[in-house]
């Protein structure tokens, strides 16, 4: 009898290396599983028919009639299809962009080991993010009203300006509207950002303190860079929220919505739940998710470039 | 972080056991024989307290009474009317959303077949209309109560504008709309006031003493030639452009508080509102009067109560809302809750007669409504009225706040509509 | 920066503030222009006209069942295959998150009555289970976790853990969990919120009054013809408390393990 050649090392690692890599694949599988099974119940289906439906006129209760294309000559030929694009974009700028920029200071401020009361603070500003949309409508109703005791057109008038008419005025209906999302989701990206930067030990400032870096190089350097996944995280979030935006709409204009503040799916919502339109609303609702992927796919090589550009100054 | 995970063990445990338990209470299962009734309602009607007498005296009937809010109510139904499943045995549908169903015959009980036909002549004929197909085969709904408009109006304000204060005086005084406008001239020189809260409820009662409104009964859109929707908005146009027309839009807080103070000078408004005025102002008591309007009435809400198709126990819910809806019932149901009967029989009734309310001067103000449902014009809405209807408010707002063109602004709203419409 | 601080929290409590305000305000009052913004004496009465109403307590029951099944359930998945997508490797793996992240992007208001039809069928209406199930669907949350992940957890350890024979699920179970606490307090809160503060969805399916969770049964407060604010908002305020006792508790829970890790590394 031959002696058992002994196995070398090297093909065994390889063999444990092959099988575990089956392993992965079959757990990889499973682990996600839970999530694709129960999308494809309670996701998948509706979509699908939703998808189906733009191509159908229905009011929900008849029968559905076979339209082709008609749904979408006529939303694309309503002036206010296009007008509530323009609006929810431009809601969305002015909901986000500065709310992101407050979020990330306040949490730089929240972060910070010289303040005081830090928990007290980041508990009262996560307040809005808790606190119910009923009392939201009406504190906002009271603070953009458009008689002349609202609250920001009694600041108005102390400068000896005319009261706005916020509900029918272009910019007053969206800044209402825009500072709406701006209160609730603040305290939200706040305390993302603080997640973020309490990862960062205290010791990477100290030393770049000791190499002389001052506190916007610190910004710059340490702190911006380990938060990149999440400052992307709530620029994606808040670019498909905002593109999303419909109760804080719907709340302002109390269901009557006008054009200066409707957006895309305050549209949609009228379509379908007011006029019972099923097909146009469906018809909508697949422009609106084209137009997603297309701000998430400008978003995504945008942040990848600033990404990438700022790894490349770093380096230099 | 053990005690976390345990924590979070005992709430999924928690949660299967509760999710298997709450298993067995699907509605409407024959508990020892009875037969169970779901009926969904909304806003305060006391039909919970009425179907417990009639429990008592049916002892093999249950009824489970739901009062939800009036949107969500509606919404709901009609989510589990689109869906085919989940409606209840009775529904309460609300007299603007019941056009929406108007083609939707398949999902209700005719109600002619359980023996409606009997009983129309109890309730007044525009009630009855609307609840029913327009050949009058088809019966949607039995009708509960009604909201005939009169003019609610201010005492001190109508005083300080130099008219009679007195109810009947002041609606001879005031028997057209022309009178009107000259009296909105008055109070708005005399006392700085609108006569009037805001564009829609003028508009909204002089619409509803139009024969036909927006679309014909071929379900045409006709609002652009009918004559006389044109002559309301361009009336409330006027007094818009006349300054006498408020900027305190319904259910808003200034228009609540300018009930109270007395910012304007008439509320062009149904019974139900009676309610909401004692609501508003409780310490105007006195101040409040109720009189007809001018050149006749409108209706503003009611109801009917339905049978959708799935229920199982059609014959016995039709045998329960009949009983509901009977004159004296409805009388019941005035007392307690403030709905006003559909029913001309109860309008007789001593009880009825007699009636007073001391916040609103001690006067009979059932009498006032009782005569204002008696003028209430026959007219077909349509399934996409409120559709209309909000593209006209839309043009009207634009006159009132942003100084519209009222002619633009028309010709602006009738293009919106055909738009909308295109998607049907 | 404290100017900064002290701005900021005055702008987000005061509306939380006025609610109580006006919770303890008789109707009329609320009405009133300006605003009033001391409390009133209908503190006991209005939530008195809140339990005559409704089922309080009850529903905050079922809120309470909901949201943390939602919450102990979603983080699960969530973290398993927020796991799977950051450091296992299989087939199809990027193809499958991009997927999750379409997902999102999904204008979710036409899917009522396709999802309502769903629930029907497998016969969940006034069930629990009609909000619980769907509920665990959170593209949000395996996006989340798999960022976190990816940044918190080095292959090495897992490399480490293999070669002493840990099994997939255990080096999930026994390295990455205790890794992400903090992650799970964030998702935590942010998910116990989104299903606590939730009524468009539970307002459909939620029938029998008896499995109503509290947004829906507030929603029953709105009477048609006459509203209420006092006794609405006293019931709004109400249920935003447990909100806050909760938001607490893992705010704590955060911080420790947060400094946890701080020591540790």
């Amino acid at each position: 009898m031959l002696p058992k050649p002994e196995t070398s090392p090297t093909t065994n690692i390889r063999k444990k290396k092959m099988s575990q890599s089956v392993k992965d694949n079959i757990t990889g599988y499973i682990f996600v599983s839970p999530f694709f099974i129960l999308f494809s119940i309670f996701g998948l289906f509706p979509m699908i028919f939703s998808f189906y439906l733009a191509f159908f006129k229905w009011n929900g209760l008849g029968p559905m009639t076979f339209a082709g294309l008609d749904n979408f000559r006529i939303i694309f030929a309503d002036a206010l299809f296009w007008k509530s694009i323009y609006n929810t974009v431009m809601i969305g700028l002015l909901g986000t962009v500065p709310q992101l920029i407050v979020a990330f200071l306040l949490a730089y401020a929240l972060n910070s080991q010289v303040v005081k009361f830090r928990n007290t603070f980041r508990v009262a500003i996560f307040m809005p993010y808790v606190t119910s949309i009923v009392a939201v409508a009406i504190l906002f109703s009271i603070v953009f009203n458009n008689q002349s005791f609202g609250l920001v057109n009694s600041i108005i008038g102390l400068f000896g300006y005319d009261p706005i008419v916020f509900t029918q005025s272009e910019w007053g209906a969206k800044i209402a509207i825009a500072s709406m999302i701006f209160w609730r989701w603040i305290g939200y990206n706040t305390i993302i950002y603080l997640a973020g930067m309490q990862s960062i030990s205290n010791e990477l400032y100290e030393a770049a303190k000791m190499d002389g870096a001052n506190l916007f190089q610190q910004l710059r350097y340490i702190t911006i860079p380990v938060l990149k996944p999440f400052i992307l995280f709530t620029v994606f979030m808040g670019t498909i929220g905002s593109l999303q935006v419909f109760t804080e709409p719907l709340i302002f204009f109390n269901g009557n919505l006008r054009p200066e503040g409707i957006t895309v799916v305050a549209y949609l919502y009228r379509d379908a739940f007011e006029s019972n339109f099923f097909g146009t609303a469906s018809a909508t609702a697949i422009v609106l998710f084209v137009l997603i992927m297309i701000f998430s796919l400008i978003n995504l090589l945008f942040t990848n470039r600033v990404g990438r550009s700022k790894k490349r100054g770093a380096s230099a | 972080m053990k005690k976390w995970w345990k924590q979070a063990a005992v709430g999924v445990g928690l949660m299967t056991m509760l999710a298997g338990c709450s298993d067995g209470e699907s509605a409407s299962t024959p508990k020892d024989g009875k037969v169970v009734l779901d009926m969904w309602v909304f806003g305060t009607t006391g039909y919970d307290e009425l179907a417990k007498a009639y429990m008592e005296e049916n002892p093999d009937v249950q009824i489970k009474v739901q009062s939800t809010e009036m949107g969500d109510h509606h919404n709901n139904l009609f989510t589990a009317l689109s869906a085919g499943k989940g409606a209840p045995d009775i529904a309460m549908i609300e007299v603007g959303e019941i056009e929406r169903y108007r083609d939707a015959k398949d999902r209700f009980t005719n109600l002619n077949d359980l023996g409606a036909k009997d009983l129309q002549a109890n309730y007044l004929d525009w009630v009855w209309n609307v609840g029913s197909s327009s050949d009058g085969e088809f019966v949607y709904g039995l009708p509960t109560d009604i909201g005939p408009t009169a003019m609610y109006y201010r005492k001190d304000v109508v005083e300080a504008a130099g008219y009679p204060t007195d109810p009947a005086e002041l609606a001879s005084t005031l028997a057209t709309w022309a009178d009107y406008t000259k009296f909105a001239e008055e109070v708005k020189a005399k006392t700085g006031k609108p006569v009037v809260d805001n564009a829609e409820l003028i508009f909204n009662a002089k619409r509803d003493q139009a024969s036909e409104h927006y679309f014909n009964r071929d379900n045409e859109l006709i609002v652009e030639e009918n004559a006389e929707i044109r002559a309301a908005y361009d009336y409330t146009a006027e007094l818009i452009q006349k300054g006498t027309v408020g900027n305190m839009p319904l259910w808003t807080p200034e228009w609540g508080q300018g009930m109270a103070d007395g910012s304007y000078a008439t509320l062009l408004g149904p019974a139900w509102m009676q309610g909401v005025v004692k609501g508003n102002a409780p310490d105007a008591a006195g101040n409040w009067l109720v009189t007809t309007m001018p050149e006749g009435a409108g209706n503003w809400g009611g109801s009917y109560l339905t049978i959708p198709k799935e229920s199982e126990y059609s014959e016995e819910a039709y045998e329960f809302i009949s009983w509901l809806l009977t004159p004296d019932n409805q009388l019941n149901s005035f007392k307690d809750m403030g709905l006003f009967p559909s029913t001309p029989e109860t309008y007789e009734k001593e009880e009825f007669k007699s009636y007073t309310d001391e916040y609103f001067g001690g006067i009979n103000t059932a009498q006032v409504f009782a005569d204002a449902a008696a003028q209430v014009v026959d007219v077909y809405k349509g399934k996409n009225y409120l559709l209309v209807q909000g593209e006209i408010m839309m043009a009207l707002d634009n006159v009132l706040n942003s100084g519209g063109d009222p002619d633009k602004e028309w010709n602006d709203a009738m293009d919106r509509i055909k738009q909308r419409l295109e998607r049907e | 920066m404290y100017s900064l601080l002290i701005f900021a929290a005055l702008v987000s409590l005061f509306p939380f503030y006025w609610m109580f305000v006006m919770a303890t305000q008789p109707n009329h009052v609320i009405n009133q222009t300006p605003p009033a913004l001391l409390p009133g004496k209908e503190l006991v009465t209005n939530f008195q006209n809140v339990l005559a109403n409704i089922d309080f307590f009850g529903a905050m029951w079922n809120s309470f069942v909901v949201s943390t099944a939602v919450t102990v359930g979603s983080l699960f998945l969530c973290s398993l295959a927020g796991f799977a997508f950051a450091k296992l490797k299989f087939k199809g793996k990027n193809v499958l998150f991009v997927l999750i992240l379409v997902t999102m992007m999904i204008p979710p208001q036409l899917g009522l009555i396709p999802t309502y039809y769903i629930i029907t069928k497998l016969g969940w209406l006034s069930d629990l289970r009609a909000i619980i199930v769907p509920g665990l669907i959170n593209a949000f949350g395996i996006f989340w976790m798999r960022q976190y992940i990816k940044e918190a957890i080095p292959d090495e350890l897992i490399e480490a853990a293999r070669i002493d024979g840990c099994s997939t699920f255990r080096i999930y179970w026994n390295i990455v969990t205790p890794a992400i606490l903090p992650a799970f307090a964030t998702l935590g809160i942010i998910v116990f919120m989104n299903v606590w503060n939730d009524f468009l969805w539970p307002l459909v399916v939620l029938q029998d009054q008896s499995t109503h969770t509290l947004q829906v049964a507030l929603r029953a407060l709105n009477d048609s013809y006459s509203r209420d604010y006092g006794m609405i908002l006293s019931g709004t305020f109400w249920a935003t408390v447990p909100l806050i006792i909760v938001f607490l508790l893992f705010n704590k829970a955060f911080i420790s393990s947060l400094t946890q890790g701080a020591v540790k590394s």
